[in-house]
């Protein structure tokens, strides 16, 4: 495999991602629906963000555009240094293979492979062996708590359990950035609870960028700052765990 | 991730099942209905595959070996006067009716050999001696015959048994296998004298083939060409009477039609259900496929997984149905009464088949996952 490029302009520390007056728009233009509008943001080193607003507000697709598989109609994307506006489809291929982990609202396991070879799923696109990928697919399942359900399918697991995996899935390559989708709203409250707890503690490291979108405000406690969103627009940053709890005082 | 495509694969048991069933019926079809074809084909030569010998020499109007036009006895000589015919020997061959022991009568095909050399003679003998049919009033009957005309015996015919073809007595001193014949009757063998003065009712030209041999240093073709020339007559080597045979039940008959409809409805069906499941199947996927594009696969890969699914499937529905064809097969000849003959043409055609198949069906999917946005795992 080819060596992975240096990043194209690198960002002042702590900054982790920013994006700058994006546009996007679906549909055909006689019936466009406006997703984002001139929309700015950023997230850095270290910290959960969260991303909140009502449906339909445009959070997923703010989402979709920074991990990359999404383009923006307008604006300056830029993450970990990269400018994915810039990058082709097979360049993009490459940066989410490499920097960015997955965690999704309706888990997106493959049910036909064993919980472990879906914790792989990462090592294996990027070439590892397989016994490799077993190895620490395996270790980073006993971590999260699923030692000993390696060989099940996923449809055997409650989903608490089965988003447990998927965090384990998003981790074991080592990404510096985490993007969650909803990643509580398929899940009752005390699941949601632990699979926070795990993305608080497990996911967190100095060199890693958790992006959350949700609007579960069960689970904002877990976030360092937050970006509201309403109508494709940031409305407000909170920029401390303090502010987000006197802004959402029933969490 | 070749493996994680054929873990996909097989993982749903169900899908799994409805892909290979799809590719084997359309095997079963196509292969079936070409073995049948070739089977019924084969029947129409079946004289040539009985009597292996280098030139067949007929009136110059006959085009297949099951309709001869009868030559004057002459035609013999004409023929070996030929420069390079080393040996030139006269055949008898001709429907008639055997009297069974119920007094009942059935078709037979009677083959009258040159008695001095007994060429044309049926290369397995099972029981008793080719030569013995040099005695009076003998035959050798093939095992069909054994089965066909045993009726009102009460058990199978032997050596020694005696029935009437023509009023005149048939004495079976040999049996010998054969190659099925197109109108059905089994082959009985006997010496062309006794065919054309006892056997058969007396015509004024009663010599259907010369069966011919070369000289060394000539082929086949050059003296069968040499004969033509020569002589006027119709000259084939065995494979130009072969295919001179099959192309005049091609042309003359719907044998063809009927069955290449069955091998193209194989082919059409083939390719439906299992385009039609293989894209259900990629569909069902698509949300897995989208997931793994947004982990970092390219769309290379997730192509050659999918041709890899669909070759996978193809390949174990094609054996799975041409195994099944196979003991079809067996199960017929050992019966003996349905056509059949599996060429190796027939597995590579079909192979063929089913690879475009596949490559139709991967295609439906590469479309699709070539389209896929990788945001579609974002969309609840």
């Amino acid at each position: 495999m080819p060596p992975y490029p240096p990043p194209d302009q690198p960002l002042p520390a702590p900054v982790a991602l920013r994006l700058a007056g994006i546009d996007k728009a679906f549909g055909p233009p006689e019936a466009r629906t406006v997703a984002l509008r001139q929309t700015d943001f950023d997230a850095r080193l270290g910290e959960i963000m969260m991303l909140v607003g009502p449906s339909g507000c445009g959070k997923t697709t703010l989402l979709s555009i920074l991990a990359g598989t999404l383009a923006a109609d307008a604006g300056d994307i830029n993450v970990l240094g990269y400018r994915l506006g810039a990058m082709s489809q097979s360049a993009l291929t490459r940066f989410r293979r490499r920097h960015i982990g997955f965690i999704f609202q309706q888990f997106n396991l493959i049910p036909t492979l064993s919980v472990w070879e879906n914790v792989a799923v990462p090592l294996l696109i990027q070439g590892a062996s397989r016994g490799d990928a077993q190895s620490q697919a395996c270790a980073l399942l006993a971590s999260v708590g699923l030692g000993g359900r390696e060989y099940e399918r996923p449809g055997r697991l409650s989903g608490g359990q089965q988003q447990r995996v998927a965090i384990a899935r998003a981790l074991v390559h080592r990404p510096p950035l985490l993007v969650c989708d909803e990643p509580t709203s398929a899940l009752d409250s005390h699941s949601g609870q632990q699979v926070m707890d795990l993305i608080g503690t497990f996911a967190r490291d100095p060199l890693r960028t958790v992006i959350v979108v949700t609007h579960d405000p069960r689970i904002y406690r877990y976030a360092d700052r937050m970006s509201e969103m309403e109508d494709g627009r940031i409305t407000r940053v909170l920029a401390t765990p303090a502010d987000i709890a006197a802004a959402h005082p029933l969490n | 991730m070749n493996r994680l495509a054929l873990r996909m694969l097989f993982g749903d048991h169900a899908k799994y099942l409805m892909l290979i069933s799809g590719i084997t019926f359309a095997t079963i079809l196509m292969a079936q209905g070409a073995s049948l074809f070739c089977g019924l084909m084969s029947w129409t030569f079946a004289p040539l595959r009985n009597i292996n010998v280098p030139v067949w020499v007929a009136d110059p109007r006959v085009e297949q070996v099951n309709d001869n036009k009868p030559l004057r006895d002459t035609e013999v000589n004409r023929v070996l006067s030929v420069n390079g015919v080393a040996w030139a020997v006269p055949l008898y061959q001709g429907n008639s009716q055997a009297l069974l022991f119920n007094g009942t009568s059935k078709l037979i095909t009677l083959v009258g050999l040159d008695s001095s050399t007994l060429i044309g003679a049926p290369p397995v003998i099972v029981a008793g001696r080719l030569e013995d049919l040099r005695l009076p009033n003998t035959v050798i009957i093939d095992e069909y015959a054994v089965e066909r005309l045993s009726e009102g015996l009460g058990r199978p015919l032997g050596i020694g048994d005696v029935f009437e073809i023509n009023d005149h007595e048939a004495r079976i001193v040999g049996i010998c296998e054969s190659f099925r014949s197109f109108t059905g009757g089994p082959f009985i063998y006997t010496t062309y004298a006794r065919a054309v003065s006892e056997y058969v009712p007396p015509q004024r030209k009663m010599l259907s083939y010369v069966l011919a041999g070369p000289s060394p240093g000539v082929t086949p073709a050059e003296m069968a060409a040499r004969i033509r020339a020569e002589t006027g007559l119709g000259a084939f080597t065995g494979q130009e009477f072969m295919w001179s045979t099959v192309w005049w039940y091609v042309r003359n008959t719907g044998i063809p039609i009927n069955v290449g409809t069955i091998v193209m409805i194989g082919f059409i069906i083939g390719t439906a259900i299992s385009g039609q499941t293989f894209y259900a199947f990629v569909l069902e996927n698509l949300r897995n496929l989208g997931a793994l594009k947004a982990m970092g696969t390219d769309t290379a890969t997730l192509c050659r997984m999918l041709v890899l699914q669909s070759l996978t499937v193809g390949l174990i529905g094609y054996g799975v149905g041409l195994g099944v064809v196979a003991l079809l097969g067996r199960i017929a000849l050992h019966i003996g009464k349905v056509p059949f003959l599996m060429t190796w043409h027939i597995p590579a055609g079909v192979l063929c088949a089913v690879l475009f198949i596949c490559t139709l069906a991967s295609l439906l999917g590469i479309l699709k996952v070539a389209r896929l946005e990788p945001a579609i795992v974002f969309r609840s």
